[in-house]
């Protein structure tokens, strides 16, 4: 039964969210996603706050680099041509939307949903329907194919 | 605390949350992948455990001090409607590459390389909403700073320990419950 409810990525997610929660009491701050990445555009936030915080994702790369070597999952991949398109206007789309609301993201899921943040839960339910919306439109009919 | 200090703590811990993630294989971008493919245990499961261990440990955090505890996330912007539009604008992206945020860095820490195009590409969205966008709609938005609680004037633990009560369950019934 412990098995059923708990298997190695579930002990993963528990450890992952206990060493937030643990970042949270020892240096009052914890992950955050998509604000992060603004100083790529030169905006540090209030105290460098959002430089912290992309130093911090930096950290989760080699994270999951450690990961991936440790588990002999690494493995270096190009892009191959046909990916590049759907990456830039991926990428561009992720830009605009975690900019235009900040705290739009997967924060919304790892902090927003159990700080009990409203911005989050329509943060949330937008996501779930843009992200409906591309794979009818696009995925589903390249699956059917 | 200096913030070279608080930096080089904040990364060792970037370096945990990394690996944990990769080995848990977590992409909320995926999730959603199963969600709409009809193979939502998984993911559910992961973001209900999150949901059940930061909701605690968020709430409890308040009787430690008095700068800690729940807070509200981002902003919501225009009574909500900028964080529905932001939000559907982001989860586009995330399905249309295949990551999300944690998702986009992770691939990227196991050597998949596209990623770094990704991460790359958030430069001119971003620009194109701060230096072109936020200047022009800045004067139309309602900001507000609000957690639920706070909207029904209650204490959050009237709302935490139920929610956590209810995950719990739905968690447990989801992992017993046959494929």
């Amino acid at each position: 039964m412990f098995k059923q409810l708990f298997n190695k990525s579930m002990i993963m997610i528990i450890l992952f969210s206990t060493l937030n929660v643990i970042m949270y009491f020892s240096i009052k701050k914890f992950w955050i996603g998509g604000s992060s990445f603004l100083p790529m555009i030169g905006k540090l936030g209030p105290n460098n706050a959002l430089l912290f915080a992309f130093l911090v994702n930096m950290g989760v790369i080699v994270g999951a680099f450690l990961g991936a070597v440790f588990s002999k999952e690494f493995s270096l991949k190009t892009p191959q041509m046909k990916d590049i398109p759907k990456a830039i206007i991926g990428g561009i789309l992720i830009g605009i939307g975690i900019t235009l609301a900040p705290g739009t993201c997967t924060t919304s899921f790892v902090i927003g949903f159990p700080m009990l943040s409203i911005s989050s839960f329509i943060s949330g339910a937008g996501i779930f329907i843009g992200g409906y919306i591309v794979y009818l439109t696009i995925l589903k009919k390249n699956l059917s194919k | 605390m200096s913030f070279t200090l608080l930096v080089t703590i904040g990364f060792i811990f970037g370096i945990g949350l990394g690996f944990f993630v990769q080995r848990a294989g977590l992409c909320f971008a995926h999730g959603l992948g199963e969600i709409f493919v009809g193979k939502p245990k998984r993911i559910i499961r992961m973001t209900l455990l999150i949901f059940i261990i930061s909701a605690l440990g968020f709430y409890f955090s308040s009787f430690i001090s008095a700068d800690l505890g729940l807070k509200p996330i981002g902003e919501l912007r225009g009574f909500g409607f900028y964080n529905l539009l932001s939000g559907m604008i982001f989860g586009a992206g995330i399905i249309l590459n295949g990551g999300c945020i944690l998702g986009t860095l992770r691939q990227l820490g196991e050597g998949n390389l596209t990623f770094l195009i990704v991460l790359l590409s958030f430069i001119p969205g971003m620009a194109l909403v701060v230096f072109v966008l936020n200047p022009l709609l800045n004067h139309s938005y309602n900001v507000q700073n609000i957690i639920l609680p706070g909207l029904l004037n209650i204490d959050p633990g009237y709302i935490i320990f139920p929610s956590v009560l209810g995950a719990i369950i739905w968690y447990t019934i989801l992992s017993l419950k046959r494929n």
